[in-house]
């Protein structure tokens, strides 16, 4: 999915919120570009200048370096595999009854490759907190709230939704490293519940582009995928740099 | 890492408004500054750029001309966490249920907050670390660590991350509110004494406002040693931030 270039004029479609004042907390003045990624492939809310015309100069009080939250849309793919030897899930029925039930609470870590399957990247660790049991379709709701670790590239945060049975979007609430500032949601697509898993980010707010060995081409999702020998084995030059473990 | 290519043409709008200090319903207005990601010690980029594609560019105003776009200004704030032991905290619950720490622990916790040179009490954290991955090698555990920092009438900060208890982490700064609303950015954690002493030192952007300067002492240097000022811990009048969270 390449973000496509387009010759259309572009504009920031601009909102201004103002917040509402609670106690003696200060009002805010926000105006934020964003599109939805999953139905654009646009690069949004970005300045592009042309070589010949400067289209758009605003008067500047300070320093010129002056900048505003990025909001390009980065995209990474990646793949996460339970190897089942990592102790996880660990099924905790503290609902305390036959059936999944609220109450249930799964902490869990699994392993991050990249999208080529060829570089151990790193781990995911956090929650799933049981939300509601779905006989009917024979799955669950849940409420998951984790980080997906990336060695030295540094760590996403993420939060929202994962129903065993279908595709979901969780929100990006943060990051650090090359990852810090990330705002944005991420796609999350189960290949074989609970063991695979394929997430898709689309990111913003980062201050440079994504290095190339995260921007590899996916291998496509499937239930038969697994990582490459070298990488499960965490071979040199199969795992990137201090790889979290 | 590199920024984007040579022609990139940045935005550079610096409004500077004047800032009202709201106890009421004035509206606060935002100013914009030049930010540096601390970490990675480059500018952050306002856009990207498509080379071979001509664009023009526009801005709609659909209301008054005081726009603005989310700021980036990065704002360091460094405070102390100390478990004085008084909050019936940590709570380990060995859910896991294996003799040594292991998956499925779930570890609850409030300690107290105080100003980095720890003359002030400025309320509590407040959260939950999950037990990742017990490392017998280095006698230390994984945990990712869901919390908030309560800050009194300032407002709270909440933060997501790693917590490795032998070695510092950084943590994301998922939001904020109060003062700190619109947060972003990441947090350094250093342990001094496991699990009792913490330094951090937050890098926040999205800030509506610089920090009160009350915020911004001068931090006492982290070591094992460091202790709260005997007012602070007594939480006296003049050595806590105004409602400090407790």
């Amino acid at each position: 999915m390449a973000a496509s270039a387009s010759a259309s004029l572009q504009s920031i479609p601009s909102s201004l919120k103002l917040s509402p004042t609670t106690g003696s907390a200060p009002n805010l003045l926000s105006v934020r570009s964003s599109v939805n990624p999953v139905f654009s492939h646009n690069l949004t809310a970005n300045v592009n200048v042309s070589g010949t015309q400067k289209a758009f100069s605003v008067k500047s009080q300070s320093s010129p370096s002056d900048s505003s939250r990025p909001t390009k849309v980065h995209e990474l793919c990646v793949y996460e595999i339970n190897e089942s030897d990592r102790g996880s899930p660990a099924y905790l029925r503290l609902g305390q009854k036959p059936v999944n039930s609220l109450g249930d609470l799964v902490p869990f870590t699994n392993k991050v490759y990249s999208a080529d399957l060829q570089t151990r990247l790193g781990i995911t660790a956090g929650i799933c907190i049981l939300i509601k049991n779905m006989p009917e379709t024979k799955g669950d709701r849940y409420e998951a709230i984790y980080s997906f670790h990336l060695g030295d590239y540094g760590q996403i945060a993420v939060q929202g939704a994962y129903v065993t049975t279908e595709d979901t979007y969780l929100s990006v609430t943060g990051g650090t490293g090359v990852f810090a500032g990330a705002y944005g949601q991420v796609k999350l697509q189960q290949l074989v519940f609970p063991f695979k898993l394929f997430y898709t980010f689309y990111l913003q707010g980062l201050s440079a582009d994504l290095p190339s060995e995260l921007l590899v081409t996916p291998v496509t999702p499937s239930p038969a995928v697994e990582a490459s020998p070298a990488a499960k084995a965490c071979e040199a030059g199969a795992t990137s740099p201090n790889y979290s473990n």
